[in-house]
């Protein structure tokens, strides 16, 4: 017998529990058993809707119930009777239904994600990624521990952001799990580690060049870099001059003059004033030093 | 500046020296101006603090008819100033009766013509802060501290002034004048009381006949509002390495006295109630007497202030940085004594510098820190004080560092720099930055300017430089003006960055 239809009702993640075939229309749904679609929903009438054969094609027709019906995510008014739609969603009460109809355009096929051979073809690089990370973490715990610092404190330091990386990768391994029902926790590592050590290496970097040619802005925009390859630390407004000193080796712009250094500075006289009169300076407040000490 | 990272690692979390002044309350940075001296204002907060507390008592001494307070006046002992010229200080040295004889005498002279300078908010009777005054001219002139009328001064649509006798008679005050550098204001009574105009003024000690050092001398107020008092203590001079003169008062003057008179043993004023060291006993300071002469020669004919006093406050505190930056640029920096460096540091004329170091057992960067500030600094309301300034530098010795962690530490001490933020009287600072080169040194120098929002032509400047030329050491300095104008605010910039340089022979 010739498949005309299918008619799937979903369960709440939209997945098919129930399939029926259709070889010959009209279809009655509902809850009596002498439906040709049993549904058993409380909310849904004795006899709820049919489905019927026209000239143009297949239409709903609702039967007189306290619910109605729902096409897509409208009600469909009393007395119409409209025409399903390919691939059409219908809700009966508390139930949804699929209409698939013999003879629709199908989408093409999709390529799945293959999430072992991901891992495969990625594990060298997350190694990699891994002791990259490892190793700058330790290096930036050198660089700002004082020697004879006791090693607990330390160690809790280096464990505190891979925990966090972990916790991050989990939370979203969890997701999809939800959503896609894989854990793909490696997969995500992969990523949140590969921007993040791009955003460390990125702001170092502008860091060292903004010192080297004297450029405070480089300095802000590798912050702005680092912010936007996810995470933390440093404000992105709020500084008032380029923090970095670096290795004398490290500096390539010329030093200027004294007299030259405070004469460059006249031109703020023309900003100060007119932040006198606009007061329109408020998003430059960085810190809190205003400790008000009456006597 | 060097954060403290762990325990003894720093010069902000010393240990408590409690009897000796040191520079521990200045730790908290130049920025928070925390102020030396506190001012004999009562402000509002407080008393309403104190209130809650002693409200009985207060209430039980204003109303018992008989305390000495009150009975005062009928005291026989009453003598008129013409008569006290008879007893010279040296009648009566050793003689404990006597020196409390002579304080009744002050204060039954001072008596009359003492008053309570009250400053209420416009549309109600509370009272926003207390100070003292006195009587010095006809027509119910009256003389006190400027800050104890500036928020009257500064916001005349809130705050309105007040005066009160000892007596009890009250009425309502007019600003006159005022010398907001030297803490000085002129208040008139709107209508004098019939029953004031008789109470003659006070008379000023002349200048010909200057007080000699442990000479006795003795100060009325009302302190926190409790009552009129008079207060014995000693000349002790003016205070040393100030730029703006003070005489050291060595008694205890308490909140609510400001502006109160400070008499010599006839009934003669000698200086003006104006601040006590919060970290010091029966040290306090008084305004010497000539500049309340002189704000009176100037002003006691002129009209009550009733516009906006910004514009001649500024006038005033533009003369004041223009003395101030003469006399800095004027005078030569000190040696200082480190190897490679040479580093500014300002002769002690009208600074104090305080030094400090982390300790030798420290494995990390070892540094020395010398913190130079002036004591007097310009009172202009309750969040603002100006026209002084401060120099301090640090030098770091990274050897056991190593050079790349030096760079880390040098540069996390040159980013925690603090340089102000917008707030009701300054904006927020902008800032100029480059590498700078003297005398062999080259730096990193950034220098930032807030402007004051009310005074035009005033700004605060702060000059932040650190050295980039050695690999495991280092010094970094920082100058701070406060209410100074543009141009001196680079001249004062370029004088100090021209402090610093490489010394080529060790």
């Amino acid at each position: 017998m010739e498949t005309l239809a299918l008619i799937e009702t979903l369960d709440r993640d939209g997945q098919p529990r129930q399939i029926l075939r259709v070889s010959q229309w009209p279809v009655r749904i509902g809850r009596a058993i002498a439906c040709d679609l049993v549904l058993d929903d409380p909310h849904v009438a004795a006899h709820h809707a049919t489905l019927e054969l026209r000239d143009d094609g297949v239409h709903v027709v609702p039967a007189a119930t306290l619910n109605g019906v729902r096409l897509g995510r409208a009600a469909i008014a009393p007395g119409s009777t409209p025409l399903l739609p390919a691939a059409a969603l219908l809700t009966l009460g508390g139930t949804s239904l699929r209409v698939r109809l013999a003879g629709e355009v199908l989408a093409p096929e999709q390529r799945l994600l293959d999430l072992h051979q991901y891992e495969r073809r990625h594990v060298t690089t997350l190694l990699l990624l891994i002791a990259f990370a490892a190793l700058w973490k330790g290096f930036d715990l050198w660089l700002t521990a004082m020697p004879g610092q006791p090693g607990s404190v330390l160690a809790w330091s280096y464990l505190a952001a891979p925990a966090g990386l972990v916790v991050w990768c989990a939370a979203w391994a969890i997701g999809s799990m939800l959503f896609q029902r894989r854990f793909a926790f490696w997969a995500h590592l992969h990523v949140a580690l590969r921007w993040l050590m791009a955003g460390v290496v990125a702001e170092a970097v502008t860091a060292q060049l903004a010192f080297a040619f004297s450029m405070p802005w480089l300095d802000k925009l590798g912050r702005i870099a680092f912010v936007v390859a996810i995470a933390q630390q440093q404000p992105l407004v709020g500084d008032l001059y380029l923090g970095t000193i670096s290795l004398p080796a490290m500096r390539m712009a010329r030093p200027v003059p004294v007299d030259a250094f405070v004469k460059s500075a006249a031109p703020l006289e023309k900003t100060l004033s007119h932040w006198t009169k606009a007061g329109d300076d408020g998003a430059d407040a960085d810190d809190s030093d205003d400790e008000d000490d009456g006597g | 500046m060097i954060k403290a990272r762990n325990a003894g690692h720093g010069a902000r979390g010393s240990s408590p020296r409690r009897f000796r002044s040191n520079n521990a309350h200045k730790a908290a940075g130049y920025d928070g101006s925390m102020p030396l001296n506190r001012l004999l204002r009562r402000p509002g907060r407080l008393l309403a603090l104190l209130l809650a507390g002693s409200a009985l008592a207060a209430w039980a001494g204003a109303t018992a008819p008989g305390t000495p307070r009150t009975a005062a006046p009928a005291s026989p002992l009453a003598r008129p100033p013409a008569a006290a010229s008879a007893a010279e200080p040296g009648d009566e040295h050793d003689d404990s009766a006597n020196l409390s004889a002579s304080a009744r005498r002050i204060y039954d002279v001072g008596r009359p013509r003492l008053l309570q300078v009250r400053t209420l908010l416009r549309d109600q009777d509370s009272q926003a802060s207390v100070g003292s005054g006195s009587l010095v001219g006809p027509d119910g002139l009256i003389l006190t501290n400027y800050h104890v009328v500036s928020q009257m001064a500064l916001e005349p649509q809130r705050y309105r002034l007040n005066f009160q006798t000892v007596d009890g008679v009250a009425g309502a005050l007019q600003l006159i004048a005022f010398d907001v550098v030297h803490d000085l204001a002129l208040v008139r009574m709107a209508q004098p009381p019939a029953a004031v105009a008789s109470r003659g003024t006070f008379e000023f000690r002349p200048q010909a006949t200057p007080l000699a050092q442990g000479e006795r001398i003795f100060s009325l107020g009302n302190p926190l509002d409790i009552g009129f008092e008079v207060i014995e203590g000693t000349y002790n001079g003016l205070v040393e390495r100030s730029f703006l003169p003070q005489i050291l008062f060595s008694g205890a003057l308490n909140p609510g006295m400001s502006g109160g008179p400070v008499l010599d043993d006839r009934g003669r004023i000698v200086g003006v109630n104006v601040a006590t060291r919060r970290d010091g006993q029966n040290i306090s300071f008084l305004v010497p007497a000539e500049f309340a002469q002189a704000l009176i020669a100037r002003s006691a004919h002129a009209k009550p202030i009733t516009g906006p006093v910004e514009a001649e406050m500024a006038r005033q505190l533009l003369v004041h940085q223009q003395q101030l930056t003469t006399r800095f640029i004027g005078l030569p920096w000190r040696e200082t004594k480190h190897a490679h460096y040479s580093v500014p540091v300002p002769q002690e004329d009208f600074m104090r510098c305080w030094g400090s170091s982390n300790p030798s057992e420290s494995k990390g960067l070892s540094f020395e820190r010398s913190d130079c500030q002036m004591d007097t600094a310009i009172f202009i309301n309750e969040s603002l004080r100006t026209g002084d300034i401060a120099v301090r530098h640090e030098v770091y010795d990274g050897s056991r560092l190593g050079a790349l962690r030096f760079a880390q530490e040098a540069g996390m001490s040159f980013r925690n720099e603090r340089m102000g933020r917008r707030t009701h009287d300054l904006t927020a600072p902008k800032c100029q930055e480059d590498f700078v080169e003297n005398a062999g040194l080259t730096m990193r120098s950034v220098m930032c300017l807030r402007a004051y929002r009310h005074l035009p032509g005033l700004y605060d400047v702060a000059v932040l430089s650190q050295s980039v030329d050695a690999k495991t050491e280092g010094v970094q300095g920082r100058f701070d003006a406060r209410g100074v104008s543009f141009q001196n605010a680079l001249l004062l910039a370029s004088h100090y960055l021209q402090g610093f340089a490489w010394k080529r022979s060790p």
